[in-house]
């Protein structure tokens, strides 16, 4: 699993990842007033940790690090990995969206 | 005494879809602006956000993102010889507050009016002869043609991320879109929302009858949008929470999703909230709005904000009280027809229908307030009205605006209203019915205006603004004949069981019925006849620039949002591209 995972990394495509993030940019973005935390920095974070971000309880209470096996299955899945919390969507069905959509986001830290 | 600040180039009075359009367009040019809004700030970030956005109770049932009646509200009757009441809980109609304001709550249907909407007299006189008109009928050519206002009808539809089909793609008629509306320059900027099972069984009955069926236009991305401002926005979810809530996707297009974020970061511009603007300091000889006085509504404070130019962009009767209290132009007289502020109230003459399939099963708890289909085969002049007896007409809507727990919950007429009976037809029916409305016109009327009440005051003192409106016998046979059409389509479509929804004879304040209040500060080609010109600025105080729907000469079958949307991009345009060159009137009286 995590060779594998790792190759998927590696082979992943930030560029694609980027195009796919479009349909999240709606809410994460830097500003301020925005729904969605910024994800600038989200590989290797804690969850629910940006100051200043109202958080659900479902995720406060969540206790994750963000490493590319949970953003996995986080993006896949949100409401699987952490249920109940306030993020309305259903989560990328394709697996290479979701490994391109983290390499991008690992472009971000 | 009111604190006097120091003077600014220009001032907002009130934060929704045009005071933020102007704000940005006015300090993209260069000017310090100052927003005034009555209402508290409100952001995506903390307001629209799930789960408290899906509380139906907290924001459909108890309005929690509208005016406060507490402070202020208006006064109403049916007739100039009755006594007006304050509406003190609003349910016809729901005027926003707060950042944003009625903006937010929308639902988000997004139309242009028709060439021919543009100069209705002009086209009624031509078609049936200048006697068709009944003298009580006070409708007015816009002072602005279709054709003038279409690349900014275009450049609100790119703020938006406007999902449609166009039906007229600069003068070609277009297969499955709306035949009927006006070339448009460019496509829409997405592609149309998904639409309801029971909106296409309608859009298939009306084609069988010969009527052309098309998706409803919305200001609703159907799909991930960068907007003209570069922002992105996001996909519509179908969550079935539009109407009278925000956004939690950043799909439905706000002020607050579409500009603000901008905004906010401008330092030419400084959003100050809770601050209620009591009134605008005319000085009458010079023909100059020198500024506006407002209270913060959390310290109580008076402060007089000097402006080089003052933008009215509160809601319809608040532009029009406005201007009532500080004696600009002439108020209207409905005994001699003199007169001009609070002439040419209108509203939206919609009725509708319901119907219940037996055999059908749908998701109606999901949806949104545009998903639908629609037809404009009835709409202003896209028909003939030669022997009908009445003028106007609307487009006819079949949608799925989804079924929330409290409200969403439609039975045959006759069920008992409570009890194991209603029980067992809320399980039968919910998954069944399908919604229709028709989006009648209202063209204005001589005895139907807006005054200032001689009895009633807000919290600061100030006379309420009071209106007198009904509906008319033009309008009802209207809203009449549209039905009778709506209901020849309903039956195509083999119901179990159905039932139309006439307007009741006299206009009640309660239930909702739409918040398409429009007139009063009329837009027209001379003062005699209008309060403000062709570019929204006040006959008698060049550097008043006066936004949405009140400036509208009449209401014409379709939402208001999108042409004073497009009103204030062509505003805007004038103001930097023309005023600020030479300040003074842009039309000789």
């Amino acid at each position: 699993m995590l060779s594998l995972s790792a190759t998927a990394a590696l082979a992943a495509d930030a560029a694609h990842g980027k195009q796919v993030f479009e349909s999240c940019a709606a809410c994460h973005t830097d500003r301020p007033d925005q729904i969605g935390p910024s994800l600038k920095g989200v590989v290797g974070r804690k969850s629910a940790s940006l100051e200043g971000y109202r958080y659900s309880g479902p995720m406060r209470r969540a206790n994750l690090v963000w490493d590319e096996p949970n953003l996995k299955q986080y993006i896949s899945d949100p409401q699987a990995k952490v249920p109940g919390n306030r993020m309305p969507f259903s989560g990328l069905r394709e697996p290479r969206d979701v490994d391109d959509v983290i390499a991008y986001l690992k472009t971000l830290n | 005494m009111a604190t006097r600040l120091k003077e600014v180039d220009a001032v907002m009075v009130g934060m929704g879809w045009t005071g933020a359009i102007l704000a940005r367009e006015l300090s993209k040019a260069g000017l310090s602006v100052v927003g005034l809004e009555r209402g508290p700030d409100r952001t995506p970030g903390e307001d629209f956000i799930l789960p408290a956005i899906r509380d139906e109770l907290r924001y459909v049932q108890r309005l929690e993102l509208m005016q406060d009646n507490s402070v202020d509200t208006i006064t109403f009757r049916n007739t100039s010889t009755e006594q007006a009441l304050p509406i003190r809980r609003f349910g016809a109609f729901l005027p926003g507050e707060g950042v944003g304001g009625s903006g937010i709550h929308w639902g988000a249907l997004h139309w242009r009016f028709t060439p021919s909407d543009f100069r209705i007299k002009s086209h009624l006189s031509e078609r049936y002869g200048a006697k068709a008109i009944p003298e009580d009928m006070t409708i007015q050519d816009w002072p602005v043609s279709y054709e003038e206002l279409e690349p900014y009808y275009d450049k609100f539809d790119k703020l938006c991320g406007a999902s449609g089909k166009a039906g007229n793609l600069k003068g070609k008629i277009v297969e499955d879109g709306n035949p009927f509306e006006g070339p448009r320059s460019d496509e829409y900027p997405n592609k149309p929302i998904k639409s309801a099972a029971p909106s296409l069984m309608f859009a298939d009955a009306a084609k069988s009858l010969g009527y052309h069926p098309f998706p409803a236009p919305v200001a609703i991305a159907s799909a991930p949008y960068k907007n003209s401002e570069g922002i992105t926005l996001g996909e519509c979810q179908y969550c079935g929470y539009c109407n009278r809530v925000g956004c939690e996707a950043n799909a439905k297009a706000s002020a607050n999703t579409t500009i603000l974020p901008l905004l906010r970061g401008e330092r030419k511009f400084d959003l100050r909230t809770r601050a209620f603007v009591t009134k605008l300091v005319y000085d009458k000889p010079s023909k100059k709005v020198t500024g506006v006085v407002y209270s913060d509504m959390r310290t109580g404070e008076e402060y007089e904000q000097p402006a080089n130019i003052v933008v009215l962009s509160s809601y319809v009767f608040g532009n029009t009280q406005a201007l009532l209290l500080a004696g600009i132009s002439e108020p209207y007289d409905r005994v001699s027809g003199r007169g001009v502020v609070g002439k040419n109230y209108c509203y939206q003459f919609e009725a509708g229908a319901a119907a219940f399939f037996e055999e059908r099963e749908w998701n109606t708890y999901m949806g949104s307030a545009g998903v639908g289909m629609c037809i404009d085969d009835f709409n202003g002049e896209n028909f003939d009205h030669s022997g009908l007896g009445f003028f106007g007409g609307g487009y006819f809507f079949c949608g799925q605006a989804a079924a929330p727990p409290i409200a969403g919950r439609a039975v045959p007429h006759g069920t008992p209203r409570w009890g194991s009976e209603w029980k067992r037809a809320t399980v039968k029916w919910y998954h069944r019915f399908a919604r229709f409305n028709t989006q009648g016109s209202v063209y204005a009327n001589r005895e139907n205006f807006m005054d200032l009440d001689p009895t009633y005051k807000d919290a600061f003192g100030r006379p309420l603004i009071r209106m007198t409106y009904n509906g008319t016998e033009n309008d009802h046979k209207m809203s009449r004949y549209l039905l009778d059409k709506l209901e020849g389509i309903i039956k195509a479509m083999n119901p179990t069981h159905y039932e139309m929804h006439p307007r009741p004879r006299n206009f009640t304040v309660v239930p909702y019925q739409s918040t398409h209040n429009t007139g009063g500060t009329m837009m027209g080609a001379d003062p005699k006849s209008s309060v403000v010109n062709r570019y929204l600025q006040a006959w008698d105080a060049d550097n008043l620039f006066v936004m949405g729907a009140s400036v509208f000469p009449q209401q014409h079958g379709y939402n208001p949002t999108g042409t004073l949307g497009a009103l204030a991009y062509w505003s805007a345009n004038a103001i930097t591209g023309q005023y600020l060159k030479s300040p003074g009137p842009l039309v000789r009286a």
